[in-house]
């Protein structure tokens, strides 16, 4: 979900925001299923290795200036998120540098904090501050995040009794809120039904401004192609191509049917 | 051009900026607090029934204990049943710090992965939950101190130092224990062994008196002995604490705070990419 980090900097439009140099990134995960002690005994001095290590990441260049909006795209497994988790600080990269010059909000997944015993108004609380808001910014705003989320009574009700759509409208809603100089959003859009999803991709749409940078992470190719000027496309881990939205998007479309005859092109 | 707020390079085993990472943490206090509140909700204690359990659970418990002891050696005075309670209820601080702790940064996975936070906040809430369980606790002690009659006497604001030192231990433990739990996953299935040789080995079944000089010189290696023994000295008999079980339970607690917020510390930008 969101998290702020309390910086405050200045920046003028057509500045970097984010830079991303050289970037690799290796997941490390054991053969067995989880490391245990016990493994690591009987491997003992017989220096077999007890971890496997995953490339997420190789060779990624890219810089993000304020006023983009940058789309990722590819296919499942490409690396997208993972990138997103560097950029805000989550893991830290393998090789290579990245800066950032701004305050980062990431809504990476919806609803992370939230938890199903608690009423929604509490969640709302919990999320928020999850996501590094004062509880006086959460005060302030929680009359928004109600309307926003258009539940209506259910905010009272707990949070195990929502529909999936009520839940990820109600986490979407928090994340909605804050105003952060850097946003990046992984595949959070597509939630809800058509009306929320309009909604909250039309709140996406103000969000945009000349000194903010947006990193939209989605599968939604028209939405992408809609909202940003910019596009990267991943594919195993390596930077495929980056530019015009309408360019890119076509040169991955031409990739997957080359691969796949069968179309999956069409958007949610 | 403008100088990076933030820079993110390879993971390098070392200590992080830590100005700016107590300065984090002390900004998210409220969130450890919402947080802890909300798992203490999760398991139900949220209720009247569930706030009453907290002080049944721990009732129950000396109770049969009690049992055991009356059973093993016959003795049934007052003194002995506001010893068992009163060491059991600090005891259960830490394990239940313990506990809460080992799984922390484990089964904080969806959080750890998607949002960026001093992750030392995971097991300071399990801390803070084994604290919310041992409040009731405490005032149950107090009125069996009243019921049994116990002796009162000024010496007993020794508690509010010893008491100190146990949470400093169980917050210790609790760091520690969820970052070794991270590399070795087994350890939180060998957790309760230890919880339960802990319990034995400590003067709560027994008193530390009773205890013969060699094995009590043994014990230097258990953190908890002369904690407890400090414990019962002060608020069952009303006596000051020997300056030797005080220093031995704050040197304790210092090592392994020390030790573990280091270790936690240094290692838990690495967490993220090990879950
Ligand atoms: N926590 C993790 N531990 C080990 N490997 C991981 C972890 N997270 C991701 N990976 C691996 O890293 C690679 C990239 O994953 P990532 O989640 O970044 O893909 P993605 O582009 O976001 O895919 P999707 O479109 O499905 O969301 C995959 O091969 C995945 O198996
Ligand atoms: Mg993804």
């Amino acid at each position: 979900m969101i998290s702020l980090s309390d910086y405050n900097h200045p920046h003028s439009p057509h500045s970097l925001a984010v830079s991303v140099k050289d970037l690799g990134l290796t997941y490390t995960t054991s053969i067995d299923k989880k490391p245990t002690l016990k493994a690591r005994l009987r491997t003992l001095g017989r220096g077999k290795k007890h971890t496997r290590v995953v490339n997420a990441l190789s060779d990624v260049n890219i810089d993000v200036h304020y006023g983009a909006v940058l789309g990722v795209i590819g296919s499942n497994g490409a690396g997208k998120s993972s990138l997103m988790r560097v950029i805000s600080g989550i893991v830290p990269p393998t090789k290579g540098r990245v800066e950032v010059y701004g305050s980062v909000s990431t809504l990476l997944a919806l609803g992370v904090g939230f938890n199903p015993a608690m009423t929604g108004r509490d969640n709302v609380y919990l999320g928020g501050l999850a996501a590094g808001m004062s509880r006086e910014d959460i005060d302030q705003n929680f009359d928004a995040i109600a309307d926003f989320s258009e539940l209506g009574e259910a905010i009272d009700a707990p949070m195990r009794t929502y529909s999936s759509g009520m839940y990820a409208r109600l986490a979407f809603s928090v994340a909605a809120v804050v105003e952060p100089d850097i946003l990046i959003i992984d595949e959070a859009l597509s939630t809800g039904d058509a009306k929320f999803k309009e909604k909250s991709l039309n709140r996406i749409k103000e969000l945009r401004s000349s000194d903010r940078a947006l990193i939209l992470v989605s599968h939604a190719l028209a939405t992408i192609e809609d909202v940003c000027n910019e596009v990267v496309w991943l594919n195993k881990g390596t930077l495929m191509a980056r530019g015009n939205p309408s360019e890119v998007i076509a040169q991955y479309r031409t990739f997957v049917n080359a691969r796949k005859s069968a179309s999956s092109d069409e958007d949610v | 051009m403008d100088k990076p707020v933030v820079v993110y390079e390879p993971f390098r085993a070392g200590l992080p900026p830590m100005r700016d990472y107590l300065r984090t943490l002390w900004g998210r206090r409220t969130f450890i607090a919402e947080f802890s509140r909300s798992e203490l909700r999760e398991k139900n204690y949220g209720t009247v029934f569930g706030q009453l359990w907290l002080v049944l659970n721990p009732l129950l418990l000396s109770g049969v204990y009690f049992l055991l002891i009356y059973v093993i050696k016959g003795s049934n005075d007052a003194n002995r049943f506001g010893h068992l309670t009163a060491t059991l209820f600090l005891f259960y601080l830490i394990a239940n710090s313990l506990t809460g702790g080992v799984k922390a940064i484990t089964s904080g996975q969806r959080l750890i992965l998607n949002t960026s936070f001093p992750r030392v906040m995971l097991p300071i809430s399990a801390t803070v939950i084994a604290l919310f369980k041992f409040v009731p606790t405490l005032i149950v002690f107090a009125a069996i101190h009243l019921l049994i009659g116990l002796p009162y006497s000024w010496q007993m604001f020794w508690a509010i130092p010893i008491f100190l030192i146990a949470l400093l231990m169980g917050l210790g433990m609790s760091i520690l224990i969820s970052c070794i739990n991270v590399y070795f996953r087994d350890v939180s299935s060998m957790l309760p062994y230890l919880t339960r040789s802990l319990l034995y080995l400590s003067p709560i079944l027994y008193e530390a008196s009773s205890v013969s000089d060699e094995i009590k010189s043994l014990e230097i290696i258990n953190p908890l002995f002369y904690l407890l023994d400090s414990w019962s000295r002060v608020v069952v008999y009303a006596q000051a604490p020997t300056t030797f079980g005080l220093l031995h339970s704050l040197i304790w607690a210092l090592t392994i705070f020390i030790v573990g917020t280091y270790f936690f510390l240094s290692r838990e930008r690495d967490f993220a990419v090990r879950l």
